[in-house]
């Protein structure tokens, strides 16, 4: 019996995988998203269930500025991967570290945010249901934003110590899908809290 | 075939040694760490502090595991010779149909359009006879409408003989909806289930099924439904069956089968035309 | 066959027969190999197992007649948040992970999983988390009386998770251990996922990848859109009752029915997490001893997929008895019932893969008919509980625990016992023994019948679960007693299973590197495989590359 010759696939075609780190990055991507869903459900479903005040048109400030420069520092980390895999490593020392300044802005904006209403306006995460849902889901990411600041600064670091060469493009493109996502969810949070919940 | 030998999975010198990642005690020191890290918070918070020391000397640790270079070690080949081999040198085959070596089953079934025109048609006797019914038993089409609606909307059954007896749009719609869907679901059912009585297709699709399907409803549906089951006339709801399941039947077996594609290559199955494409004809001789 | 250089028994690792035991321990804490962190997964539930089934008996013997007195109120409710607990989330799902680790790289020809240290950080974070939970034994007020172990239900309904009702830190233990270990099943699933995916050797597409596999890639795929929502309301219940939040505080308009939606969102692909590398083990052992290819591949495959997605949302059928309105109550039993779809086609495809093959009634296999079987009775009590009306009347009775029980025992613990015996051989070296299987797979045929199908018929009577006793004359007790006759039953065939993997190791029949004359990838590498698996990377050209050898006359390649 002779063998049906497979009209398409040819039996000495490259054999090539997804790369293990992308694939890795995503998956945690996933899950992460799965948690932030559950915080965004929450959110939106607790809004204007709270039994007494402040609401969120009271003593919520929409962070433009911070946002600005929060989704600003996707295409920053974008330039310095880019730079990386071409070699120039100056640019990605400058790329990389206008996205960890970005980022910092960021998180400062958010820390001062968060002083002002807890001490001065005494809005805690115990006040009332909106206060527990905010806390929480800004939180949320804020700490996400933190771990990855961690990540960017040591790598700043470290390409400061001329330690980070083109062959680490790859992996810096994996921390950059983290840093994408951080900001993705940004969107939607930001969304959720200060454009539909006010 | 290419690069690949007949006694033996993997082509290629075997190594003498191989390298595989360094055994390393970090990823345990972190976890220990994080775990201590929320143990303080059942206990005391000295607790949590040792876990945050513990959990930054494995997250270091782990780092430099793996930056600059990941940490490997080698480990020898071992010598051995595996042979892959079986003592159970026959094949035997299941005979169904003898020109076919192996087979994919079914070897025959009626077109997915069979099933939707036999469900469409089957809808359409059956309303008709329970349209019929309504008419000779409370004189309006529309009872047998309303009924069917009250399945899913109960509030329909607190309604008196006379209104179930009136026009709802409602009602109309959530029962269109039902019948319509089950009707095309029972349909696309029957134009796969019939090929397997072959003999008398008409006899299960037409008689034994709706008949089945009748007796259950009217075993159940007073425990499940009692109100809906007061109302009901169950000598005429198994005709309404019958009706579509002869109906339905006869619809899908008027078609012809069509012999199964799935062992033709995708690309054949998707229309291109090329050469080097095998003849359809050979083609169902060899496959199972 | 030809048989090579059998290993020596107890040969996990090079030195392993020489070095001393303290030395022996080392190499197995600090390994990222994942056939040893596979089987320290292994081991670890095995232990759970006992501990968990401890816990059902003492429930048992409470439960076996009238008014009894054996354990307190209090502990009866310590006992089934535990029994649950444990079981769930540190036997079965570790001994599932434990399982994949060891055979997913083996089976689609790769020398380690893509992540083996993370891999390794994985199977710590679960080992402890456990370790945490029943720490709360002893932590905190524990020694000094009742104990503070979690007493709510493994399901921890709010509002009895409220710092109100569940004073000291029993309920926190349950948190942070389950916090803890679902980072370790997240970094599990990530790690399988990659595997799969990029981890294949040559040859091997996903439609020539071997079911196994294929269903632990479904399932990671579920860990990780499942567990995710479990970590999040493990972080709401934390925030509640360390930072005073208020998500589940009915008090300050919170809604305990939101933790019961977040709970069952992930409480109910659980299940199917669970349940699909059953599947997968019951698809690889079934073809091999009906001799034949499995029936249906790309219908299992697509099958599994369509679980997986229909899984995601059925969750609030836990929750008819909640008072939903009557739209959401039609939709979940909609769902509810789609999932009998797919799920009944898997049952055909092995029924098909058995119909005319020639079957060898081994134990594996033996407890995979066992499966089939089990599993369709299962199924059906399922669709039962899935119509509201009929769950309504049933919900939180012992029919409904009757009926996952079924599942869980009937058809994932043994489906387990015969992965058990069918890889243990790869595993060790040496086959476990045949009588002994036979002994353990029909008592525990006849405990888990006992068991498990009489109590159905006390929740039909009325038996509401989680009741720490009850009077006389109700007609239950009659029935109770037969169900705790069965777990005895349970105990001698475990107990006959325990000796039998401790004894075959040292005495069992050595075995050959494929004792089964089996087709898939981890047969051609030598029992046990070396630390590097293969010492050449294998490459594939059907689903069955073992057959192709061995049948160079007639293999796969030609009609896949």
């Amino acid at each position: 019996m002779s063998a049906i010759p497979a009209p398409i696939s040819s039996p000495e075609r490259e054999w090539s995988l997804p790369s293990r780190g992308k694939t890795g990055m995503l998956n945690l991507i996933l899950a992460e998203s799965a948690i932030f869903t559950i915080f965004v459900i929450s959110y939106i479903f607790y809004l204007g269930k709270s039994l007494s005040g402040p609401t969120p048109v009271e003593i919520l400030h929409v962070p433009i500025l911070d946002t600005i420069c929060l989704l600003s520092s996707s295409l920053t980390i974008h330039f310095a991967v880019a730079a990386l895999r071409r070699g120039k490593s100056k640019a990605f020392l400058f790329w990389w570290g206008a996205t960890l300044a970005l980022g910092l802005k960021f998180i400062e904006g958010t820390a001062a945010d968060w002083y002002q209403m807890i001490y001065r306006e005494n809005f805690s995460i115990k006040t009332n249901l909106f206060g527990t849902t905010y806390y929480s889901l800004v939180g949320l990411h804020a700490s996400h934003v933190t771990v990855g600041l961690i990540g960017l600064s040591l790598v700043f670091l470290l390409a400061l110590a001329g330690k980070v060469k083109q062959q680490h493009a790859e992996r810096c493109e994996v921390f950059s899908l983290y840093w994408h996502f951080v900001d993705a969810v940004w969107v939607v949070v930001f969304t959720v809290v200060y454009l539909v919940g006010r | 075939m290419s690069a690949y030998s007949e006694t033996n999975l993997s082509s290629g010198e075997r190594p003498r040694e191989i390298v595989l990642p360094a055994r390393t005690a970090w990823p345990l020191v972190l976890a220990f760490g994080l775990t201590l890290v929320f143990t303080g918070l059942v206990t005391i918070a000295a607790v949590s502090l040792l876990g945050g020391l513990l959990s930054l000397f494995g997250a270091v640790g782990w780092f430099r595991e793996v930056l600059p270079h990941e940490r490997h070690e080698s480990v020898p080949v071992r010598e051995e010779v595996i042979v892959i081999a079986t003592e159970r040198r026959e094949v035997a085959r299941i005979q169904i149909a003898p020109e076919l070596q192996r087979l994919r089953f079914p070897i025959e079934v009626y077109p997915v359009a069979s099933g939707i025109r036999g469900g469409l048609a089957g809808s359409v006797a059956m309303a008709a006879v329970a349209m019929i019914y309504g008419w000779i038993s409370q004189g309006s089409i529309w009872y047998p409408v309303n009924l069917l609606g009250a399945v899913v909307y109960a509030d329909a059954l607190q309604l008196t003989a006379a209104r179930l007896a009136q026009f709802s749009m409602l009602l109309l719609l959530v029962a269109l909806t039902l019948h319509l869907t089950t009707s095309l679901l029972v349909g696309l059912l029957y134009g796969t289930m019939l090929p397997m009585l072959p003999r008398h297709p008409i006899l299960l699709g037409g008689v034994i099924a709706p008949l089945f399907w009748s007796g259950l409803v009217y075993s159940v549906l007073g425990l499940v439904h009692p109100l809906l089951n007061a109302r009901i006339n169950w000598w005429w709801f198994t005709a309404s069956q019958i009706a579509f399941g002869l109906v339905a039947g006869l619809v899908v077996i008027r078609h012809t089968p069509v012999r199964v594609r799935q062992f033709v290559p995708l690309a054949m199955r998707a229309g291109i035309e090329a050469t080097g494409m095998p003849e359809e004809k050979r083609d169902k001789g060899e496959n199972r | 066959m030809v048989s090579q250089s059998l290993p020596q028994a107890g040969a996990f690792g090079e030195h392993a027969q020489s070095a001393p035991w303290l030395e022996r321990a080392h190499e197995w804490v600090v390994t990222v190999d994942h056939k040893r962190i596979g089987l320290m997964y292994i081991t670890y539930s095995l232990l759970m197992l006992v501990v968990g089934g401890v816990e059902a008996t003492l429930m048992r013997i409470q439960l076996a007649v009238p008014d009894a007195h054996f354990v307190s109120p209090q502990v009866f409710n310590v006992l089934f948040t535990m029994h649950g607990t444990t079981m769930i989330f540190f036997v079965t799902m570790p001994i599932l992970f434990g399982f994949a680790n060891y055979l997913v790289p083996l089976m689609i020809g790769a020398r380690d999983m893509a992540f083996p240290r993370l891999n390794a950080f994985s199977f710590w974070m679960m080992a402890f988390g456990g370790l945490l939970l029943y720490f709360s034994f002893v932590g905190g007020s524990g020694l000094y009386g009742a104990g503070s172990a979690p007493d709510v239900g493994w399901w921890a309904y709010a509002p009895l998770t409220a710092k109100a009702f569940s004073r000291g830190h029993s309920t926190d233990y349950w948190t942070l251990a389950l916090l803890v270990s679902g980072i370790g099943s997240i970094g599990t699933a990530i790690n399988l996922v990659a595997t799969i995916l990029c981890m294949r050797c040559r040859g091997m597409t996903l439609g020539k990848m071997p079911l196994l596999p294929w269903l632990n890639l479904v399932m990671a795929g579920m860990v990780l859109a499942g567990i995710s929502p479990l970590t999040a309301a493990q972080l709401m219940l934390c925030i509640d009752r360390y930072l005073g939040g208020h998500f589940f505080d009915t008090q300050a308009g919170g809604s305990a029915v939101i933790w019961m939606h977040f709970f069952w969102i992930f409480g109910h692909p659980e299940v199917y997490i669970l349940v699909i590398p059953a599947f997968a083990f019951a698809s690889e052992i079934i073809p091999v001893f009906s001799r034949k290819a499995i029936f249906g591949y790309p219908i299992m495959v697509a099958a599994s997929v369509a679980i997986a997605f229909i899984s995601f949302s059925v969750w609030a059928h836990h929750m008819f008895a909640v008072g939903m309105p009557s739209y959401g109550n039609a939709f979940f039993v909609l769902t509810s019932m789609l999932v009998g779809v797919p799920t009944g086609i898997k049952i055909f495809n092995w029924l098909g893969t058995m119909w005319g093959g020639k079957i060898i009634f081994a134990t594996p296999m033996l407890f995979c008919i066992g499966f089939v079987f089990q599993f369709l009775i299962g199924g059906l009590t399922g669709i039962m509980v899935a119509a509201a009306p009929f769950d309504w009347q049933l919900t939180d009775s012992y029919f409904v625990v009757a009926h996952f029980h079924y599942i869980i025992v009937g058809a994932i613990l043994f489906t387990i016992f015969a992965a058990f015996y069918y890889w243990y051989p790869k595993i060790t070296g040496r086959m476990m023994s045949e009588t002994l299987g036979k002994w353990h797979f029909w008592l525990f045929l006849i405990g888990f019948h006992l068991t498990f199908d009489f109590m159905h018929i006390p929740g039909i009577l009325g038996m509401p679960r989680r009741i720490y006793t009850y009077l006389p004359g109700r007609g239950w007790g009659i029935w109770n007693m037969i169900v705790t006759i069965g777990v005895f039953f349970q105990i001698v065939a475990v107990a006959i299973f325990v000796v039998n993997l401790i004894r075959s190791y040292y005495r069992g029949e050595p075995a050959s590197n494929d004792p089964w004359d089996a087709w898939t990838l981890e047969w051609s590498a030598s029992s046990p495989p070396p630390a590097y698996n293969f010492a050449v990377l294998p490459e594939v050209k059907s689903r069955r590359p073992l057959w192709d050898l061995k049948h160079p006359e007639d293999p796969d390649w030609k009609y896949e």
